[in-house]
């Protein structure tokens, strides 16, 4: 995270994130995490997207276990441009090194009808995820999900019983001042994506989703990332 | 055929989809909206299936020699939060609202609060100033209020500056028409810029290059 230190605009936040840290008791509600997690990590599979999110999750639950099982889901270049993912799994690597990392790719996302129709991932996702979670006898999936989110995540709760798993979720009361309060102050690795878009649209609303993906166009983020992922915007021509 | 600088004068923010605004699509808009009139947003099918008329600039090899917008002065960008709902007459009974046809958008408009946007290009100048004085308006959102152009200036200059300025590309150049050149992407670099056909790899605009004899 050098790159974080080379402006003023960065280092005024770090500095307010740094100050939040205690403020806050960042370090209270780490420690609650990884307690609560305990319980969950021995039959337990984590997943990280490589957000900020689940990068802090996976910062603390990796001190508490280090050899835990954790899922991520590659979009393919369509949705996630290459330069990204291989940034996310090094990060991945960087924070957990001893973690058991099963790297599942999306294959209709090399395919731009990806950006289209986004229903057969979730289906792609949902069955990969079951057929791990069988495999490894997992029975807990941990996911960075959190209470300040959304209203629908905040009436979903912090142990959901799913189908075919528990869906658990160990960073559920921490806020966006804490996730970047939490990364600032133990350099956790976070794609440099971050920096351009909160800049733009703010710490608190930037989240790491797939570009230039029609379905978040209700929430006008192909617009967003049209300006600032431009270079995304297009791949090699396959015709 | 003149080399030529055209100024827009904006009087409110302009919004943009893509960092840059391409001078030779923003003619070929123009046309083709003179030609079908409000006919051109009432297609028969998705994709557009009329043809695209050929601005009246210089072109070298297959490149129109008109430059990206540069827009001034460059603030960076910014984000304009807003709801589109539908205000059309509802039917009677429930409707969903939340998806379908009736569904509202939470969006963003990204903008910068800019005064000016000029360009440059090398063409016939009367006919590209008389299809310029047509531009009411520029960039993204216009239905909401931005980029709206207060007046319009054009004016001959000594250089060809629609494809490099003091070596830098002005607009994005594919690279097998370049001898060198500083940073790539794929890149749609003629019109109609959204057809894949016009992708291919090509310099970054405001970056250095050194095209071809």
């Amino acid at each position: 995270m050098k790159y974080l230190d080379k402006c003023d605009w960065l280092a005024r936040w770090r500095e307010y994130f740094l100050a939040w840290y205690d403020e806050g008791k960042v370090d209270e509600k780490a420690e609650e995490a990884r307690e609560f997690s305990k319980q969950y990590l021995d039959s337990g599979v984590v997943s990280v997207s490589g957000g900020k999110d689940s990068m802090v999750m996976l910062h603390i639950l990796s001190a508490v276990k280090p050899n835990l099982h954790v899922f991520h889901w590659d979009h393919g270049p369509w949705l996630m441009p290459r330069e990204i993912e291989e940034e996310i799994l090094r990060n991945i690597r960087l924070t957990a090194p001893k973690a058991r990392l099963t790297v599942e790719q999306y294959r209709f996302g090399w395919s731009e009808k990806a950006r289209y129709d986004w229903k057969p991932w979730y289906r792609a996702f949902f069955s990969t995820l079951k057929t791990l979670t069988e495999e490894l006898g997992l029975k807990y999936h941990l996911l960075g999900v959190r209470m300040e989110e959304s209203l629908r995540r905040r009436s979903r709760g912090r142990v959901v019983e799913k189908r075919f798993w528990v869906e658990v979720h160990p960073v559920y009361y921490f806020t966006w001042r804490d996730i970047w309060a939490y990364i600032f102050k133990h350099n956790v690795p976070v794609p440099r994506f971050y920096l351009t878009y909160a800049k733009t649209l703010g710490w608190s609303n930037v989240r790491l989703t797939t570009f230039h993906d029609r379905e978040f166009e209700r929430y006008g983020q192909p617009t967003v990332d049209g300006v600032l992922m431009w270079r995304f915007k297009r791949q090699k021509p396959h015709f | 055929m003149q080399n030529m600088e055209v100024v827009f004068h904006l009087s409110t923010p302009i919004a943009l989809g893509f960092p840059w605004i391409f001078f030779d699509s923003l003619l070929a808009h123009i046309m083709i909206k003179e030609e079908k009139g409000e006919r051109c947003y009432s297609l028969p099918s998705k994709l557009p299936s009329v043809e695209i008329p050929r601005p009246p600039l210089k072109y070298w090899r297959d490149v129109a020699v008109a430059s990206v917008s540069i827009i001034e002065p460059d603030t960076g960008y910014q984000i304009f939060p807003f709801f589109k709902r539908g205000d059309y007459p509802f039917p009677r009974g429930k409707i969903r609202r939340g998806s379908g046809f009736f569904k509202d958008f939470y969006l963003k408009a990204v903008y910068v609060p800019a005064q000016r946007v000029r360009f440059y290009a090398t063409g016939e100048l009367d006919e590209v100033a008389r299809l310029c004085r047509k531009v009411s308006s520029l960039g993204k959102e216009r239905n909401i209020g931005f980029g709206f152009v207060r007046r319009v200036e054009i004016r001959e200059v000594e250089g060809e500056w629609g494809l490099v300025k003091d070596g830098l590309a002005m607009r994005p150049i594919p690279i097998r028409y370049l001898k060198s050149y500083e940073d790539s992407a794929f890149t749609a670099y003629k019109i109609p810029y959204w057809a894949r056909e016009s992708v291919d790899l090509c310099c970054i605009p405001f970056t250095r290059v050194e095209i071809l004899g």
